[in-house]
């Protein structure tokens, strides 16, 4: 079977340090992935390469399809969704503009916006109630729930998630652990690649996991 | 000073407010989206208005209400070409690069559209005044002025800010200009091509002045120097209401202009002065500009 996303001997460097190192691995369609390491081993270099914001030699594929001709802003397109580990949300906006944004972009028909913003309030029922919150007020936890909302817009086939559990109080790591779960079980296609630090968050979730140590993937692991 | 007096200083004030607001509003435009003080702005604001003198000047004879078309075309055909030009081969290169770079690469463009500007156009005055002279003069408490300099600039001021507010706030183009604006990299992560947006601002602010400056064109003798001028003004206006900030910009160039205007009649020997000395009063108080606040969202 074709992965969902491989990567074949990637390797990035910034500002002349190598951050990865010949970085090959792939994911098949429908795997919940956990990229594992320490803070600066390499996490969000790999997911930012994958979206497209880093200078990568190597070839990375999405569903088969070598994304190094595409420009980053046509890969979302794809059906790659992306919630950075920031979750950078528009403040300009309201939560639900904010979900909304990517498929009118996309252009998505009126009624696929509505089916995607419904799937998303099924995955975050919690979103519902901030709809109409701006998207600056909202706590840095329920932004993360927002940030995944808005990734799961166009985010049909690999969603990428950088270290959606970071600076989350208990409470809201575990309401957050259930939406990934929630949306695991309405979907059983999408293929998920959740980085994190803390490998014990992730164990019972993921049935990948990469370990990732100074730039390079030290061991996979399928449970 | 009498009333006369006082109602041709506010007349003028709000004349030279309208045509000041929307060179300023294309420099903040650009500096809220791009974060690029350009320097060329007062050139496009030359390049607009000797356009516009020209086309005006050669369809005329045909029908002098063609004048007025050709101010629009004369401003959207230098912010396209002009602007355009600029954006894609001399600032696309230098994002994500010194921002003083930058500021070099706009300087060198405003004196090398200087130049341009007296090799094309020579160094004597030009005056084409067929729109001004098409509408009627009106009387406002007894004092008679044009009605293309205090309904027509001070309505095409109005109009333009309530568009870029509308533009901005209501429609698919202007929401994703306002995401690029907050986030370059979350907005290409949801599909943004933030270098269109970049194109798209920059040829936008670039017609605002030469809009201004082709409205300007039938209202005073066309002269090299003029865009100098006019860049340290519209630069004061912006930064006085604090850059990136529409609705401040326009409230900041009414008050310049009214200050301006009055003290010309009451001390003219302070008319350059007291735009700049607004500016760093402003500045020293609130360095962010009057509307302007750290953090807030630009444009």
């Amino acid at each position: 079977m074709t992965p969902m996303l491989s990567f074949e001997n990637i390797n990035v460097a910034i500002a002349g340090a190598p951050v990865l190192r010949n970085v090959s691995f792939a994911l098949q369609p429908g795997a919940s992935a956990a990229l594992i390491g320490r803070n600066g081993a390499g996490k969000t270099t790999t997911v930012r390469t994958i979206m497209g914001f880093t200078e990568a030699s190597g070839t990375v594929r999405l569903g088969g399809e070598d994304l190094g001709p595409i420009p980053p802003h046509r890969r979302p397109s794809l059906g790659l969704g992306y919630a950075p580990e920031d979750r950078r949300l528009f403040s300009a906006f309201t939560v639900e503009e904010n979900i909304l944004l990517p498929g009118r972009v996309a252009k998505l028909s009126p009624d696929e916006s509505k089916r995607r913003l419904d799937r998303a309030y099924s995955v975050l029922p919690e979103l519902k109630e901030l709809a109409k919150r701006p998207a600056g007020s909202v706590s840095g936890g329920q932004g993360k729930m927002v940030a995944l909302g808005r990734a799961l817009m166009l985010g049909t086939r690999l969603l990428i998630l950088d270290e959606p559990f970071q600076g989350l109080a208990p409470v809201l790591a575990q309401r957050y652990a259930e939406a990934l779960r929630r949306l695991r079980s309405q979907d059983k296609d999408i293929t998920l690649l959740i980085t994190e630090s803390n490998p014990k968050l992730l164990e019972t979730f993921a049935d990948v996991t990469l370990t990732i140590e100074r730039g390079e993937i030290e061991s996979r692991a399928s449970h | 000073m009498n009333t006369t007096l006082a109602t041709l200083a506010v007349l003028d004030g709000i004349s030279y407010a309208a045509l000041v607001f929307l060179v300023s509003v294309g420099l903040s435009l650009i500096f809220g989206v791009l974060r690029v003080v350009n320097v060329a702005h007062g050139s496009l604001y030359a390049f607009g208005a000797y356009l516009a003198a020209t086309l005006s000047l050669a369809v005329a004879p045909i029908s002098p209400w063609l004048t007025y078309p050709a101010l629009i075309v004369a401003s959207i055909a230098i912010g396209v070409i002009c602007g355009g030009f600029i954006e894609r081969f001399l600032l696309r290169p230098l994002y994500g690069r010194d921002d003083v770079l930058q500021l070099l690469i706009t300087f060198a463009a405003f004196m090398i559209m200087d130049n341009l500007q007296r090799l094309i156009w020579g160094v004597q005055p030009i005056f084409a005044a067929e729109p001004l002279k098409l509408l009627p003069n009106i009387s406002v408490f007894g004092v008679a002025y044009t009605s293309y300099q205090v309904i027509l600039l001070p309505l095409v001021a109005l109009l333009t800010l309530l568009g870029l507010r509308y533009f901005l706030r209501r429609t698919l183009a202007g929401a994703v200009i306002l995401a690029v604006t907050e986030d370059r990299e979350a907005s290409t992560a949801i599909g943004i091509d933030a270098k269109k947006v970049y194109f798209v601002t920059f040829v936008i602010g670039a017609s605002f002045a030469a809009l201004g400056g082709a409205l300007a064109s039938p209202t005073t003798s066309l002269v090299p120097g003029m865009g100098a001028d006019m860049i340290v003004l519209s630069f004061a206006v912006a930064a006085t209401a604090g850059l990136g900030q529409i609705e401040g910009t326009a409230l900041t160039a009414l008050m310049i202009g009214l200050t301006r205007a009055f003290i010309i009649y009451i001390q003219p020997e302070f008319e350059v002065l007291v735009p700049y000395l607004l500016m760093v009063l402003v500045l020293l108080v609130r360095p962010f500009g009057l509307f302007g606040a750290v953090q807030v969202r630009k444009i």
